[in-house]
Order: structure tokens, then C-alpha cells, then sequence
């Protein structure tokens, strides 16, 4: 409990301290030049905002993640449920108002989809690591290059091209009253659905994990199976339900970023999802497994992710984009650096023989 | 009971030789037989103006057995498909040593993509900049053609030491790193050219044309396809140096042994900083050269858009039992299915990606040798169990 208090307070002092660094700078900074602009571009609420979205899909690979390498099993296959998720939650959609759903049920219904089809996924590479013992990190890559292929080989069946048509998205449910307050009202309650979902599903699979007996039991699956196996519970069942929440929290990753945020599935290239789900396994190894200080990795990751749309529109600027885009990476190496060593649980990636 | 007990010896055993060709064998064939029922599926929600047959009166519109036709004829039917396949062969020996390399030594390089990249990009530019200095004709071949391939080498060496030093000196785990690396490699490769390389003769992220000196030219078959046979024998010779390298060097048993068992590696002397970083910066060195090779005999430029020749080299790693002894057939298989997929892309309209799902598949089932293991015993239920516990008593 005292080292949960630790890591919120470093966490809180961090975020604040960063917050005042930029106010201040943006004080001292002329506001007509360069870094005065990239500094109101970053301060407004609309930053602020984009932060949250973005990091929507980080945050829930990274729950995903730390169910499942909690009860021992290494999952890289995340970015693979993540894509999955994406491209069949936007085939739902078309298909679904295709045949004359309303839009917005279209919508919802989809997002199912995509956490079924993610789940589903997962159950595969659950059969696979679990019951066949296969190689989990290459079980997980395999998934992770399974699902860069198929999708844009189902996208080209089905749509014709590799970039899927625009679906439209959830839009933002605002908050009466709350809404109105300054500074925050328009961040935290003027937001996408799929964000009220995140700030919902963080704390709750922290105490989950924490205080209730399920959550004893992925801990002790991953840190001692025997003991939990001695104590008349089933390890590889406890793992096969690791994996398959793991499932369910990339879905909503997954269907989320696509239905709340970009509205339609990119096929080309590392496709839309672009490594968020390899962000998330990085969020949860820099919050050391903890999904609170996790997301807050996310955010810190997300904040980069975000800068891409805020910069482009600040045309004299002239970064490239592409440049952009890795800087999340980048970041994220440089993050990892000075964070060091996570605790792993210490039978992660080892099979564990039931005895009869 | 007995099988269950016979079961469980055979896995504490290590797999045989024998028995690890026969898993990837059967991998193949069952990833073939995978792919062939995603082409019926996809076939069947595919549209398509005359349909290649009915299925219970359904019209489907691709048909499995003709697409592999069509992919064995587009692989090996001829002697410019032959070039195709031993072109993309080339290249997957050098990424797929560039991942069995750091395997040996318990290491995952997933960053073969980005040493690729960054290498054909370093072969690029010092060739266009050498392009003027540099004598033409004969003397010029001598002088560009190891200056090239040194160049990729280095850059890729570099980029696959970086990992490696990240990994003894930060703990890092190389498999987040090498994977994150590669992202930032086809970003910043994409941004150096689109800046400063960019050439002005055609639209798009290309560089010019490196010199004619410098390329290498096909022999023995016809002139416009774009593999060079000297080339393929280098290469086999690089995979041979890499074989004795790890089975028959000091060094290769301190990274075998690393990768076997660690506490005794190190307890026999073997220092695990010095295997980690050596098998990485190889790793990253193969694959740099794979990446000036694909500049000097294929594209003779850099261009974006890189073909994931990186990730297939961990496929065909894998496929091979990450032995340099198993490269050959394995980079074969997939140099086939490279060339395969364009020729059904082409011919039928069935989307090349199907040799990626192909390759991930290919990549899962031999990573789960159990899974053969079992249903050998399964079909063996009646008979013997016929399970080696041989030197386990």
C-alpha cells in the first residue's frame, strides 16, 4: 500500500511539475516566435483533449498486457489483437449499416465485434502458449505478423483497397454543468465515450488486481505457480483467463481508437494501430505492472503521439511528419533508459506442469 | 497414464534434428493448408465477375489449388521467376542470419527491418556521393562494390550494437528495443531522403541512381531480371562463415552456451556482456549487408517502401531451427513464396499480404513443436507409443 502511495505521489508531483514547467515557459517565451506557438498549441484545452484520445489505445494495450504477463505469460502479440479489433470493428460497422441498422447502434454494436474478434484471437494464442507450450514471444510476434497481413488482406477482399472507407465515430458525449468548468470541463467532461471508458477501466482493473481474489490469484499465478497450484487453483486456468481479458481490454483498444477516434482502418504500412499496442507493453513495463502509474506512462507516450496532429497545423513550422512519428519511439527509448529495471513476475514465459 | 507420463518425458527432452525437420515440415504443410481455406473464405466474400468455382452452388471467387499453381509456376516456372525467387532468397539469408545469430545467444533481434534499412540507405548515399571520385569502368567496380557493401555493413552493425549496449547497460529487454528501433529507422531513412537525398528525375521518395560500376549485373540468366548468381554464392558463403563462426569457434560456443544455459555459460567463463553485444552488432552487420545488397543488385537506388524482408528473416530463422545449416531451404521456400505472392497478385487478383498470413502462421506452428508432438501420439494411439526417451535414465 505505501509503495502504491509512493509511486501516485511521484506520479502526481511529476505530472504537475511538468504542467508548470511549460506554463512558465510559455510566460517567458515571446509569443510571436516559434517556441511560443508550439507552446500555445500544447497548452490549450484541444491538446489536452487529442492527449486523452490518443492515448486510449495505449492505455488499454497496456491493461491488457499486465493481465496477461501478470499470471505469467508473455504477451507481444498485443499489437495483433489491437489490429484485428480495428479493421473488424469497421467491418461491423459497414455491414451493419449496410443492412439498415441505425448509425449510431452501428457503431456500438461494432465496437462488440472488435472486442469479440480480439477475444477470440486471444483464445487462439491461449490454446497455443498454454496448452502447446509454444515459444511465447515468438507465439506472440507470430500473432502480431499474422494480423499485419491479414487485415490488409481481408481490407483489400472486402473494401477493394487497403484503407477501409470512412465509418464516422462516437463523437463526445458532454457533460452538463461539469462541462462548463474552466480548464478542465471541456478535457475531462466534453469526451469521447471510449475516453470515460479508459478513466473508468484504469482504477478498476487496479483494484481488481489488488483486492479481489481473481487478483490474487493472476499475481500469484505469475510469481509462484506452484503455490497457487498447492492451493487447489488451477494455474493454466488462471492463465487462460489472464490472456482472454487481455483480450477484451486490446478489443476495446482496438474497436475504441478506431470507432472513437479515426473513424476508419488504414491497412498500409504498419497499419493504423502503428505500434500503440507496442507503446502499451512499454506504458506497462515504465508503470512497473501498475495500471495506475501505467497510464500514466501512457499519457507521457500518448503526449508525443499527439504532437504529430498538433505540429502539422503550425505551417511555417515545416517538421516533417515522419519525423513525427517516431518521436513517441524515440521517447519511449529514452524513458526506458533513465526508468531501469522493472520487477517481472519471476515465472513469466516459463510453462508451468500441472501435476495430476 | 502411460502416455501422459511418456508425454511428459519427451518434453523435458530436447528435440532431435530429425524431429525438428519433420516439425517444420509439417508446419508447412499445415500453414499451406490454412492458407489455402483463408483464400476459400476470402474467396467467398470476395466479388468478382466470373467465379473460379461453386462450393454447394455458392460462387467463390478464388480457388486454393490454383493459387498455389499459380504461385509455384510465378516461383520456380521459369528462368525469370527462378531469378525472382533466388533475388528475394539473396536477401532473406542475410535477415534471417541476422535474427538466428543473437537466438543462439538467447536473444531476440526483431530489428533485422531497421538494420536493413538504415544499411541500404548508408550503401545509397556513399555510393552517390563516391560517384564522382571514384574511376569508371573496372577500377571503379573495385573500388565502389567493397566500399558499398562495407558501408551497409557498418551502419547496420551500429544499429544492431545499439540494442545490445541498451540491453547490458540499461537492462532494456531487446525485444521492445529492436522492435521500436525499426519504426524509428523507416521513419528517420524516410525523412533523410524526403530532406536531403531527394532526386529530382522522378516523383516520390527516391534517391538517384547510384553508379553503374556498382551494381551488380545478372550472369547466367536473362539480363532484365535482378539477381546476380556471384551474389547468391556470397551469400551462401557468408551463411557458411556464420556456421563455423557459432559451431566451431570459442566465441560461437560462449553464445551457444549463453543461450543454452546461462548460469553455466558464465560460470565457465563466458561473459554475458561481451556475448550479447558481439552476437547483436553480427546481427545488425548481416542484416546492413543484406540491406547494401538490395540497393547494389535490385533497386540500384533507395527508395521508400522497403518489402518486409527484416520480419520474413525471422520466419525463415525460425523455420530453419535458427541453424545457418537450415537457411538454404528455408530462405528458398520463402523466396518462393516472395515471388509467388506477386505472380497471384498479379494473375488472380488475390492479395499478395496472403504470403504474410502464410508467414505468421509458418512462424507459430513451429514454434509449438508440442503441438505435433501430440498428434503424432494421437495417431499413433493404437499402436506403439513411440515416444524417444532415449538418455533420460
Amino acid at each position: 500500500m505505501r509503495a502504491e502511495f509512493e509511486t501516485a505521489a511521484k506520479w502526481t508531483v511529476g505530472l504537475l511539475g511538468l504542467v508548470l514547467a511549460l506554463l512558465v515557459a510559455s510566460a517567458l517565451v515571446a509569443p510571436d516566435s516559434v517556441a511560443g506557438e508550439v507552446l500555445d498549441r500544447m497548452l490549450d484545452a484541444g491538446y489536452a483533449s487529442a492527449v486523452l484520445r490518443v492515448s486510449v489505445p495505449i492505455t488499454f494495450a497496456a491493461l491488457g498486457g499486465i493481465f496477461a504477463e501478470k499470471t505469467g505469460i508473455i504477451n507481444i502479440g498485443i499489437e495483433g489483437f489491437l489490429i484485428l479489433s480495428a479493421l473488424s470493428s469497421v467491418i461491423a460497422v459497414v455491414s451493419l449499416t449496410g443492412a439498415g441498422v441505425d448509425p449510431t447502434a452501428a457503431l456500438w454494436l461494432a465496437f462488440f465485434v472488435g472486442i469479440a474478434v480480439s477475444v477470440v484471437t486471444a483464445g487462439v494464442f491461449a490454446v497455443f502458449v498454454i496448452r502447446y507450450q509454444a515459444n511465447q514471444v515468438i507465439a506472440g510476434l507470430a500473432i502480431w505478423l499474422i494480423a499485419l497481413g491479414l487485415a490488409p488482406f481481408v481490407s483489400l477482399v472486402v473494401f477493394e483497397t487497403v484503407n477501409s472507407p470512412s465509418v464516422g465515430t462516437f463523437g463526445t458525449w458532454r457533460i452538463p454543468i461539469l462541462a462548463e468548468l474552466p480548464g478542465v470541463g471541456p478535457v475531462l467532461f466534453d469526451a469521447s465515450p471510449m475516453v470515460y471508458l479508459m478513466l473508468l477501466a484504469v482504477p478498476l482493473c487496479w483494484y481488481v488486481l489488488r483486492y479481489t481474489r481473481l487478483g490474487r490469484y493472476i499475481r500469484a499465478c505469475g510469481d509462484n505457480p506452484r503455490a497457487l497450484d498447492t492451493a487447489g487453483i488451477s494455474v493454466s486456468r488462471t492463465r487462460y483467463i489472464g490472456v482472454l481479458l487481455s483480450g477484451v481490454l486490446c478489443g476495446i483498444g482496438g474497436a475504441g481508437f478506431t470507432l472513437g477516434q479515426l473513424g476508419r482502418f488504414v491497412g498500409a504500412g504498419e497499419t493504423s494501430i502503428g505500434g500503440r499496442g507496442f507503446l502499451g507493453i512499454v506504458a506497462y513495463l515504465f508503470g512497473n505492472y501498475n495500471p495506475i502509474a501505467s497510464f500514466g506512462g501512457a499519457l507521457l507516450f500518448a503526449s508525443f503521439d499527439a504532437l504529430q496532429f498538433r505540429l502539422q497545423e503550425i505551417a511555417f513550422l515545416n517538421v516533417p511528419q515522419r519525423l513525427l512519428q517516431a518521436l513517441p519511439f524515440i521517447v519511449v527509448i529514452l524513458v526506458l533508459m533513465l526508468v531501469g529495471r522493472t520487477r517481472i513476475p519471476a515465472a513469466l514465459g516459463e510453462h508451468y506442469d500441472e501435476k495430476e | 497414464m502411460r502416455e501422459r507420463i511418456e508425454w511428459l518425458f519427451g518434453v523435458v527432452l530436447r528435440f532431435s534434428a530429425a524431429e525438428r525437420v519433420l516439425v517444420s515440415l509439417s508446419a508447412v504443410v499445415f500453414a499451406i493448408f490454412v492458407g489455402g481455406v483463408v483464400v476459400l473464405v476470402a474467396g467467398y466474400a470476395a466479388s468478382c465477375e466470373s467465379a473460379a468455382l461453386y462450393i454447394l452452388g455458392a460462387p467463390v471467387c478464388y480457388n486454393p489449388v490454383e493459387v498455389y499453381l499459380v504461385m509455384l509456376e510465378g516461383s520456380f516456372g521459369d528462368s525469370f521467376s527462378l531469378a525472382a525467387t533466388l533475388q528475394w532468397t539473396t536477401l532473406l539469408l542475410f535477415t534471417g542470419l541476422s535474427f538466428a545469430i543473437p537466438y543462439r545467444a538467447g536473444l531476440f533481434n526483431i530489428g533485422a527491418q531497421g538494420q536493413f534499412i538504415l544499411g541500404s540507405l548508408a550503401t545509397t548515399v556513399t555510393l552517390l556521393w563516391l560517384a564522382d571520385l571514384a574511376p569508371s569502368g573496372l577500377a571503379g567496380t573495385l573500388v565502389l562494390v567493397p566500399v558499398g557493401l562495407f558501408a551497409g555493413t557498418l551502419v547496420g552493425a551500429l544499429y544492431g550494437l545499439l540494442p545490445g549496449y541498451l540491453k547490458v547497460r540499461f537492462e532494456m529487454n531487446e525485444v521492445i528495443t529492436t522492435l521500436l528501433l525499426s519504426f524509428i529507422a523507416a521513419d528517420l531513412a524516410f525523412v533523410a531522403v524526403d530532406r536531403f537525398f531527394t532526386t529530382d528525375d522522378i516523383q516520390g521518395t527516391v534517391t538517384d541512381r547510384i553508379p553503374e560500376e556498382a551494381t551488380f549485373s545478372p550472369l547466367v540468366f536473362p539480363s532484365s531480371t535482378d539477381f546476380s548468381l556471384p551474389v547468391f554464392v556470397f551469400a551462401l558463403v557468408v551463411v557458411a562463415g556464420c556456421y563455423w563462426l557459432l559451431m566451431r569457434t570459442a566465441v560461437g560456443y560462449d553464445i551457444r552456451a549463453m543461450g543454452a544455459q546461462p548460469k553455466a555459460a558464465v560460470f565457465g567463463g563466458a561473459s554475458q556482456r561481451f556475448t550479447t553485444l558481439f552476437s547483436m552488432t553480427a546481427a545488425g552487420a548481416v542484416a546492413g549487408l543484406g540491406g547494401a545488397i538490395y540497393v547494389m543488385m535490385i533497386l540500384g537506388r533507395w527508395q521508400t517502401g522497403t518489402p518486409p524482408l527484416g520480419f520474413d528473416g525471422i520466419a525463415v530463422s525460425i523455420l530453419a531451427g535458427n541453424n545457418p545449416a537450415g537457411l538454404l531451404p528455408s530462405g528458398l521456400l520463402f523466396g518462393a513464396l516472395e515471388s509467388g505472392g506477386r505472380a497471384i497478385q498479379l494473375r488472380l487478383g488475390v492479395p499478395s499480404e496472403l504470403i504474410e498470413v502464410l508467414r505468421g502462421i509458418i512462424i507459430l506452428l513451429v514454434a509449438t513443436p508440442e503441438l505435433f508432438r501430440l498428434l503424432g501420439a494421437h495417431l499413433n494411439r493404437r499402436g506403439i507409443i513411440d515416444v524417444d526417451t532415449g538418455g533420460s535414465d
